[in-house]
Protein backbone atom coordinates (compact mmCIF):
# COMPACT_ATOMS: atom_id res chain seq x y z
CA UNK A 1 0.00 0.00 0.00
CA UNK A 2 1.48 3.33 -1.02
CA UNK A 3 0.40 6.65 0.41
CA UNK A 4 2.92 9.05 -1.12
CA UNK A 5 1.41 11.95 -2.99
CA UNK A 6 3.67 11.32 -6.00
CA UNK A 7 3.10 7.80 -7.33
CA UNK A 8 6.09 5.51 -7.92
CA UNK A 9 5.54 5.27 -11.68
CA UNK A 10 5.89 9.02 -11.90
CA UNK A 11 8.96 8.94 -9.68
CA UNK A 12 10.48 6.18 -11.84
CA UNK A 13 9.94 8.31 -14.92
CA UNK A 14 11.54 11.30 -13.25
CA UNK A 15 14.39 9.18 -11.86
CA UNK A 16 15.19 7.93 -15.36
CA UNK A 17 15.83 11.44 -16.67
CA UNK A 18 19.48 11.77 -17.68
CA UNK A 19 19.49 15.26 -19.12
CA UNK A 20 21.80 17.58 -17.18
CA UNK A 21 19.04 20.10 -16.54
CA UNK A 22 16.92 17.42 -14.83
CA UNK A 23 19.64 15.93 -12.65
CA UNK A 24 18.26 17.46 -9.47
CA UNK A 25 14.80 16.11 -10.25
CA UNK A 26 16.14 12.65 -11.02
CA UNK A 27 18.19 12.56 -7.83
CA UNK A 28 15.22 13.62 -5.70
CA UNK A 29 13.01 11.04 -7.40
CA UNK A 30 15.55 8.26 -6.73
CA UNK A 31 15.72 9.23 -3.06
CA UNK A 32 11.95 9.22 -2.87
CA UNK A 33 11.74 5.78 -4.48
CA UNK A 34 14.18 4.43 -1.90
CA UNK A 35 12.08 5.97 0.85
CA UNK A 36 8.91 4.48 -0.58
CA UNK A 37 10.49 1.01 -0.62
CA UNK A 38 11.31 1.35 3.07
CA UNK A 39 7.77 2.50 3.76
CA UNK A 40 6.37 -0.40 1.80
CA UNK A 41 8.39 -2.82 3.90
CA UNK A 42 7.09 -1.18 7.06
CA UNK A 43 3.55 -1.35 5.81
CA UNK A 44 3.59 -4.99 4.81
CA UNK A 45 0.31 -5.57 6.57
CA UNK A 46 -2.83 -6.78 4.91
CA UNK A 47 -4.67 -3.83 3.38
CA UNK A 48 -8.34 -3.43 4.28
CA UNK A 49 -10.75 -4.03 1.44
CA UNK A 50 -11.56 -0.96 -0.62
CA UNK A 51 -14.97 0.27 0.50
CA UNK A 52 -17.76 -0.25 -2.01
CA UNK A 53 -19.04 2.69 -3.95
CA UNK A 54 -15.74 4.52 -4.25
CA UNK A 55 -15.72 4.35 -8.03
CA UNK A 56 -18.85 5.07 -9.97
CA UNK A 57 -19.10 4.43 -13.68
CA UNK A 58 -21.67 7.14 -14.19
CA UNK A 59 -21.58 10.06 -11.80
CA UNK A 60 -24.97 11.66 -11.36
CA UNK A 61 -25.79 15.36 -11.34
CA UNK A 62 -25.14 17.35 -8.16
CA UNK A 63 -27.78 17.58 -5.46
CA UNK A 64 -27.03 20.93 -3.89
CA UNK A 65 -28.83 22.50 -0.96
CA UNK A 66 -27.77 25.85 0.44
CA UNK A 67 -28.78 26.98 3.92
CA UNK A 68 -28.47 30.36 5.64
CA UNK A 69 -27.48 30.36 9.31
CA UNK A 70 -28.35 34.07 9.61
CA UNK A 71 -25.21 34.74 11.70
CA UNK A 72 -26.19 32.06 14.21
CA UNK A 73 -24.04 28.98 14.81
CA UNK A 74 -26.90 26.54 14.41
CA UNK A 75 -26.68 24.09 11.52
CA UNK A 76 -27.92 23.69 8.92
CA UNK A 77 -30.02 26.91 9.11
CA UNK A 78 -32.82 28.09 6.84
CA UNK A 79 -33.03 26.48 3.40
CA UNK A 80 -32.50 29.17 0.74
CA UNK A 81 -31.69 27.32 -2.49
CA UNK A 82 -32.32 23.82 -3.73
CA UNK A 83 -30.84 22.11 -6.77
CA UNK A 84 -32.08 23.68 -9.99
CA UNK A 85 -33.66 26.73 -8.37
CA UNK A 86 -32.94 30.27 -9.50
CA UNK A 87 -30.26 32.41 -7.90
CA UNK A 88 -31.25 33.89 -4.56
CA UNK A 89 -29.57 37.23 -5.03
CA UNK A 90 -27.53 36.60 -1.89
CA UNK A 91 -23.89 36.59 -2.97
CA UNK A 92 -22.73 34.07 -0.38
CA UNK A 93 -25.52 31.60 -1.07
CA UNK A 94 -25.11 31.82 -4.84
CA UNK A 95 -21.31 31.58 -4.70
CA UNK A 96 -21.63 28.44 -2.58
CA UNK A 97 -24.14 26.93 -5.01
CA UNK A 98 -22.00 27.67 -8.07
CA UNK A 99 -18.78 26.64 -6.33
CA UNK A 100 -20.19 23.29 -5.28
CA UNK A 101 -21.37 22.75 -8.84
CA UNK A 102 -17.95 23.54 -10.29
CA UNK A 103 -16.22 21.21 -7.84
CA UNK A 104 -18.74 18.44 -8.47
CA UNK A 105 -18.05 18.77 -12.21
CA UNK A 106 -14.30 18.33 -11.64
CA UNK A 107 -14.84 15.09 -9.74
CA UNK A 108 -17.49 13.80 -12.12
CA UNK A 109 -16.01 14.72 -15.49
CA UNK A 110 -12.31 14.29 -14.76
CA UNK A 111 -12.18 11.62 -12.08
CA UNK A 112 -15.47 9.80 -12.72
CA UNK A 113 -16.41 10.23 -9.09
CA UNK A 114 -20.03 10.55 -8.02
CA UNK A 115 -19.93 13.32 -5.40
CA UNK A 116 -18.14 13.28 -2.04
CA UNK A 117 -18.73 9.66 -1.13
CA UNK A 118 -18.70 8.22 -4.63
CA UNK A 119 -22.36 7.37 -4.23
CA UNK A 120 -24.05 10.68 -5.00
CA UNK A 121 -24.01 12.23 -1.53
CA UNK A 122 -26.03 15.48 -1.53
CA UNK A 123 -23.88 18.59 -1.28
CA UNK A 124 -25.11 20.66 1.65
CA UNK A 125 -23.61 23.99 2.60
CA UNK A 126 -24.46 26.66 5.14
CA UNK A 127 -23.50 30.28 4.57
CA UNK A 128 -23.55 33.29 6.93
CA UNK A 129 -22.43 31.05 9.80
CA UNK A 130 -21.68 32.92 13.02
CA UNK A 131 -21.11 36.57 13.65
CA UNK A 132 -18.04 37.98 11.88
CA UNK A 133 -16.89 34.36 11.65
CA UNK A 134 -13.39 34.15 10.16
CA UNK A 135 -13.49 30.62 8.88
CA UNK A 136 -14.94 27.87 6.72
CA UNK A 137 -14.99 24.18 7.61
CA UNK A 138 -16.28 20.68 6.89
CA UNK A 139 -18.19 19.26 9.87
CA UNK A 140 -18.24 15.68 8.65
CA UNK A 141 -21.57 16.07 6.85
CA UNK A 142 -21.63 19.48 5.21
CA UNK A 143 -19.64 22.58 4.35
CA UNK A 144 -19.92 25.72 6.47
CA UNK A 145 -18.86 29.23 5.49
CA UNK A 146 -18.46 32.36 7.60
CA UNK A 147 -18.77 35.94 6.37
CA UNK A 148 -15.39 37.10 7.68
CA UNK A 149 -14.84 40.09 9.95
CA UNK A 150 -14.67 42.66 7.14
CA UNK A 151 -11.32 43.93 8.42
CA UNK A 152 -9.05 41.05 7.50
CA UNK A 153 -11.33 38.53 5.83
CA UNK A 154 -14.20 38.85 3.43
CA UNK A 155 -16.80 36.12 3.05
CA UNK A 156 -15.26 32.69 2.58
CA UNK A 157 -17.40 31.76 -0.41
CA UNK A 158 -15.59 34.36 -2.54
CA UNK A 159 -12.91 31.87 -3.53
CA UNK A 160 -13.72 28.68 -5.42
CA UNK A 161 -10.49 27.21 -4.06
CA UNK A 162 -11.93 27.41 -0.54
CA UNK A 163 -15.17 25.70 -1.58
CA UNK A 164 -13.17 23.02 -3.40
CA UNK A 165 -10.93 22.69 -0.34
CA UNK A 166 -13.85 22.05 2.01
CA UNK A 167 -15.53 19.58 -0.32
CA UNK A 168 -12.25 17.69 -0.65
CA UNK A 169 -12.20 17.16 3.11
CA UNK A 170 -15.38 15.19 2.61
CA UNK A 171 -13.76 13.12 -0.13
CA UNK A 172 -10.77 12.38 2.10
CA UNK A 173 -13.12 11.40 4.92
CA UNK A 174 -14.85 8.90 2.65
CA UNK A 175 -11.63 7.52 1.12
CA UNK A 176 -8.17 7.65 2.70
CA UNK A 177 -9.53 8.76 6.07
CA UNK A 178 -6.34 10.62 6.90
CA UNK A 179 -6.25 11.44 10.61
CA UNK A 180 -6.51 15.18 11.17
CA UNK A 181 -3.31 15.60 13.18
CA UNK A 182 0.43 16.00 12.60
CA UNK A 183 1.82 14.62 9.31
CA UNK A 184 -1.32 12.71 8.37
CA UNK A 185 -3.30 15.89 9.01
CA UNK A 186 -0.91 17.91 6.86
CA UNK A 187 -1.48 15.43 4.03
CA UNK A 188 -5.22 15.72 4.60
CA UNK A 189 -4.91 19.51 4.32
CA UNK A 190 -2.69 19.25 1.28
CA UNK A 191 -5.19 17.03 -0.52
CA UNK A 192 -7.82 19.70 0.09
CA UNK A 193 -5.53 22.46 -1.16
CA UNK A 194 -4.63 20.46 -4.26
CA UNK A 195 -8.24 19.72 -5.20
CA UNK A 196 -9.17 23.29 -4.28
CA UNK A 197 -6.77 24.72 -6.86
CA UNK A 198 -7.70 22.01 -9.38
CA UNK A 199 -11.37 23.00 -9.12
CA UNK A 200 -10.43 26.56 -10.04
CA UNK A 201 -8.01 25.55 -12.80
CA UNK A 202 -10.60 23.20 -14.30
CA UNK A 203 -13.28 25.91 -14.28
CA UNK A 204 -10.93 28.43 -15.91
CA UNK A 205 -9.34 25.76 -18.13
CA UNK A 206 -5.92 26.97 -17.03
CA UNK A 207 -2.68 25.13 -17.60
CA UNK A 208 -0.21 24.60 -14.76
CA UNK A 209 1.78 27.52 -16.13
CA UNK A 210 -1.20 29.86 -16.28
CA UNK A 211 -2.61 29.07 -12.85
CA UNK A 212 -1.99 31.15 -9.73
CA UNK A 213 -1.69 28.09 -7.44
CA UNK A 214 -3.14 30.23 -4.65
CA UNK A 215 -5.64 29.13 -2.01
CA UNK A 216 -8.09 31.79 -0.91
CA UNK A 217 -7.23 34.50 -3.39
CA UNK A 218 -9.60 37.49 -2.84
CA UNK A 219 -10.42 36.47 0.73
CA UNK A 220 -8.28 39.18 2.29
CA UNK A 221 -9.57 42.74 2.43
CA UNK A 222 -7.55 45.52 0.83
CA UNK A 223 -6.09 46.34 4.23
CA UNK A 224 -4.04 43.14 4.26
CA UNK A 225 -0.66 42.86 2.59
CA UNK A 226 -1.11 39.51 0.95
CA UNK A 227 -2.33 37.71 -2.13
CA UNK A 228 -3.99 34.71 -0.49
CA UNK A 229 -3.94 32.26 2.44
CA UNK A 230 -1.45 29.86 0.88
CA UNK A 231 0.59 29.32 -2.24
CA UNK A 232 1.26 25.82 -3.57
CA UNK A 233 3.81 27.24 -5.96
CA UNK A 234 5.78 29.10 -3.32
CA UNK A 235 4.75 28.13 0.22
CA UNK A 236 5.66 30.82 2.73
CA UNK A 237 5.06 33.73 0.36
CA UNK A 238 1.28 34.13 0.28
CA UNK A 239 1.25 37.10 2.65
CA UNK A 240 3.52 39.27 4.75
CA UNK A 241 1.48 41.65 6.83
CA UNK A 242 2.07 43.88 9.85
CA UNK A 243 -0.88 42.38 11.71
CA UNK A 244 -0.91 38.80 10.45
CA UNK A 245 2.82 38.30 10.23
CA UNK A 246 4.41 36.27 7.47
CA UNK A 247 3.02 33.15 5.84
CA UNK A 248 4.65 30.37 7.94
CA UNK A 249 4.42 27.48 5.48
CA UNK A 250 7.62 25.50 4.79
CA UNK A 251 8.26 24.18 1.28
CA UNK A 252 10.41 21.19 2.25
CA UNK A 253 10.99 18.81 5.17
CA UNK A 254 13.97 20.94 6.15
CA UNK A 255 11.47 23.49 7.41
CA UNK A 256 9.02 21.03 9.01
CA UNK A 257 7.31 22.74 11.94
CA UNK A 258 6.69 20.84 15.16
CA UNK A 259 3.89 22.48 17.10
CA UNK A 260 0.98 21.60 19.31
CA UNK A 261 -1.15 24.35 17.76
CA UNK A 262 -3.35 23.83 14.71
CA UNK A 263 -3.73 20.09 15.35
CA UNK A 264 0.01 19.68 15.02
CA UNK A 265 0.53 22.27 12.30
CA UNK A 266 -1.72 20.70 9.69
CA UNK A 267 -2.20 24.00 7.83
CA UNK A 268 1.49 24.82 8.12
CA UNK A 269 3.26 21.63 7.05
CA UNK A 270 0.79 21.07 4.22
CA UNK A 271 3.09 23.44 2.35
CA UNK A 272 5.54 20.56 1.88
CA UNK A 273 3.29 18.16 -0.11
CA UNK A 274 1.63 21.19 -1.73
CA UNK A 275 4.96 22.24 -3.17
CA UNK A 276 5.68 18.66 -4.24
CA UNK A 277 2.41 18.52 -6.18
CA UNK A 278 3.15 21.84 -7.83
CA UNK A 279 6.63 20.68 -8.86
CA UNK A 280 5.25 17.51 -10.43
CA UNK A 281 2.47 19.41 -12.21
CA UNK A 282 4.82 22.07 -13.52
CA UNK A 283 7.40 19.47 -14.61
CA UNK A 284 4.77 17.56 -16.55
CA UNK A 285 3.22 20.75 -17.88
CA UNK A 286 -0.24 21.13 -19.36
CA UNK A 287 -3.37 20.62 -17.29
CA UNK A 288 -2.71 19.71 -13.69
CA UNK A 289 -6.05 17.94 -13.24
CA UNK A 290 -5.01 15.34 -15.78
CA UNK A 291 -2.04 13.10 -14.82
CA UNK A 292 -1.07 14.70 -11.47
CA UNK A 293 -4.67 15.21 -10.32
CA UNK A 294 -5.69 11.68 -11.27
CA UNK A 295 -2.77 10.27 -9.32
CA UNK A 296 -4.01 12.25 -6.32
CA UNK A 297 -7.48 10.75 -6.44
CA UNK A 298 -5.93 7.33 -6.95
CA UNK A 299 -4.09 7.63 -3.67
CA UNK A 300 -7.14 8.90 -1.83
CA UNK A 301 -8.97 5.81 -3.01
CA UNK A 302 -6.46 3.52 -1.34
CA UNK A 303 -8.36 3.37 1.91
CA UNK A 304 -7.66 3.70 4.67
CA UNK A 305 -4.11 5.03 4.52
CA UNK A 306 -1.94 4.30 7.52
CA UNK A 307 -0.36 7.61 8.50
CA UNK A 308 3.42 7.50 8.62
CA UNK A 309 3.51 9.71 11.68
CA UNK A 310 2.14 9.24 15.17
CA UNK A 311 -1.51 10.11 15.19
CA UNK A 312 -4.71 9.48 17.06
CA UNK A 313 -5.00 6.23 15.13
CA UNK A 314 -1.52 4.91 15.72
CA UNK A 315 0.29 4.10 18.96
CA UNK A 316 2.67 6.58 20.52
CA UNK A 317 6.27 5.67 19.72
CA UNK A 318 9.59 7.28 19.08
CA UNK A 319 10.37 7.97 15.46
CA UNK A 320 13.52 9.09 13.70
CA UNK A 321 13.76 12.75 12.73
CA UNK A 322 12.16 13.67 9.40
CA UNK A 323 14.17 12.93 6.30
CA UNK A 324 15.87 15.89 4.80
CA UNK A 325 14.52 16.58 1.36
CA UNK A 326 15.25 19.71 -0.57
CA UNK A 327 12.83 20.32 -3.37
CA UNK A 328 14.56 20.89 -6.69
CA UNK A 329 14.61 24.34 -8.14
CA UNK A 330 11.58 24.64 -10.43
CA UNK A 331 13.63 26.78 -12.77
CA UNK A 332 15.64 23.69 -13.61
CA UNK A 333 12.50 21.68 -14.35
CA UNK A 334 10.96 21.70 -17.76
CA UNK A 335 8.38 19.39 -19.26
CA UNK A 336 9.98 16.29 -20.69
CA UNK B 1 -4.63 35.02 38.08
CA UNK B 2 -3.70 35.09 34.42
CA UNK B 3 -6.18 33.69 31.91
CA UNK B 4 -5.09 32.98 28.36
CA UNK B 5 -7.19 31.77 25.45
CA UNK B 6 -5.19 30.82 22.37
CA UNK B 7 -7.15 30.05 19.22
CA UNK B 8 -5.19 28.29 16.48
CA UNK B 9 -6.04 26.48 13.29
CA UNK B 10 -8.96 27.37 11.09
CA UNK B 11 -8.69 27.43 7.32
CA UNK B 12 -6.28 30.37 7.53
CA UNK B 13 -4.28 28.96 10.47
CA UNK B 14 -3.91 32.35 12.11
CA UNK B 15 -3.31 32.20 15.86
CA UNK B 16 -5.10 34.71 18.06
CA UNK B 17 -4.51 35.10 21.78
CA UNK B 18 -6.68 36.82 24.38
CA UNK B 19 -5.12 37.48 27.78
CA UNK B 20 -6.85 38.57 30.98
CA UNK B 21 -4.99 39.57 34.13
CA UNK B 22 -7.38 39.19 37.05
CA UNK B 23 -5.39 41.10 39.63
CA UNK B 24 -7.79 42.99 41.87
CA UNK B 25 -10.06 41.33 44.38
CA UNK B 26 -13.06 42.37 42.34
CA UNK B 27 -11.52 40.83 39.19
CA UNK B 28 -10.80 37.56 40.97
CA UNK B 29 -14.26 37.52 42.53
CA UNK B 30 -15.79 37.84 39.08
CA UNK B 31 -13.48 35.47 37.18
CA UNK B 32 -13.09 32.66 39.71
CA UNK B 33 -16.68 31.33 39.33
CA UNK B 34 -16.30 31.44 35.53
CA UNK B 35 -13.04 29.47 35.74
CA UNK B 36 -14.29 27.08 38.43
CA UNK B 37 -17.39 26.24 36.40
CA UNK B 38 -15.29 24.63 33.64
CA UNK B 39 -14.71 20.85 33.74
CA UNK B 40 -10.91 21.06 33.59
CA UNK B 41 -10.34 17.44 34.59
CA UNK B 42 -12.46 16.15 31.71
CA UNK B 43 -10.94 18.34 29.00
CA UNK B 44 -8.85 16.26 26.67
CA UNK B 45 -8.56 17.24 23.03
CA UNK B 46 -7.24 13.81 22.08
CA UNK B 47 -10.56 12.24 22.95
CA UNK B 48 -12.46 14.70 20.78
CA UNK B 49 -11.10 14.71 17.24
CA UNK B 50 -11.36 18.05 15.57
CA UNK B 51 -13.31 18.66 12.39
CA UNK B 52 -11.27 19.77 9.38
CA UNK B 53 -10.49 23.47 9.39
CA UNK B 54 -12.16 24.18 12.70
CA UNK B 55 -10.40 26.18 15.39
CA UNK B 56 -8.48 24.66 18.28
CA UNK B 57 -8.54 26.36 21.69
CA UNK B 58 -5.72 26.14 24.24
CA UNK B 59 -6.98 27.64 27.51
CA UNK B 60 -5.01 28.44 30.64
CA UNK B 61 -6.21 29.86 33.94
CA UNK B 62 -3.56 29.98 36.62
CA UNK B 63 -2.12 26.45 36.80
CA UNK B 64 -4.98 24.86 34.92
CA UNK B 65 -4.77 23.99 31.26
CA UNK B 66 -7.12 22.55 28.68
CA UNK B 67 -7.04 22.06 24.94
CA UNK B 68 -10.38 21.84 23.20
CA UNK B 69 -11.62 21.58 19.64
CA UNK B 70 -14.02 24.36 18.69
CA UNK B 71 -17.06 22.10 18.78
CA UNK B 72 -16.32 21.31 22.44
CA UNK B 73 -16.31 24.98 23.44
CA UNK B 74 -19.83 24.97 24.82
CA UNK B 75 -21.49 25.67 28.15
CA UNK B 76 -19.04 27.00 30.79
CA UNK B 77 -16.14 26.80 28.33
CA UNK B 78 -18.01 29.06 25.94
CA UNK B 79 -18.71 31.53 28.77
CA UNK B 80 -15.02 31.59 29.67
CA UNK B 81 -13.85 31.98 26.07
CA UNK B 82 -16.40 34.66 25.16
CA UNK B 83 -15.59 36.67 28.29
CA UNK B 84 -11.87 36.43 27.55
CA UNK B 85 -12.46 37.55 23.96
CA UNK B 86 -14.53 40.49 25.13
CA UNK B 87 -12.35 41.67 27.97
CA UNK B 88 -8.91 40.26 27.24
CA UNK B 89 -6.02 41.93 25.49
CA UNK B 90 -5.85 40.59 21.96
CA UNK B 91 -2.70 39.65 20.11
CA UNK B 92 -1.67 37.53 17.17
CA UNK B 93 1.20 35.15 16.98
CA UNK B 94 2.58 32.96 14.22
Amino acid sequence: MICSIVPPYMLRKLAAQDEPRLRAVARAAKESLLHIRSLQAARALAAPATPPGIRQAKPGPPKRTIYDAGTSEKLPGKLVRNEGEAATGDAGADEAYEGLGSTHRLYAEVFGRNSIDGAGLPLDATVHFGRLYDNAFWDGRQMVFGDGDGQIFQRFTKSLTVIGHELAHGVTQHTAGLVYRNQAGALNESMSDVFGVLAEQFLKQQSAEQASWLIGESLFTEQVQGAALRSLKAPGTAYDDDVLGKDPQPDSMDGYVRTSADNGGVHINSGIPNRAFYLVASALGGRAWEAPGRSGTGHLQVAPCRPPARSAASPRRRRPPPRSFSAPDPQSMTPS
Amino acid sequence: MKITVRRSGGLAALTQIWTVEAVTIDDKRRWMPIVEACPWDNADARSAANQPDRFMYAIRAGQRRATLPEKAVTGPWQVLVENAKTEGQESRRR
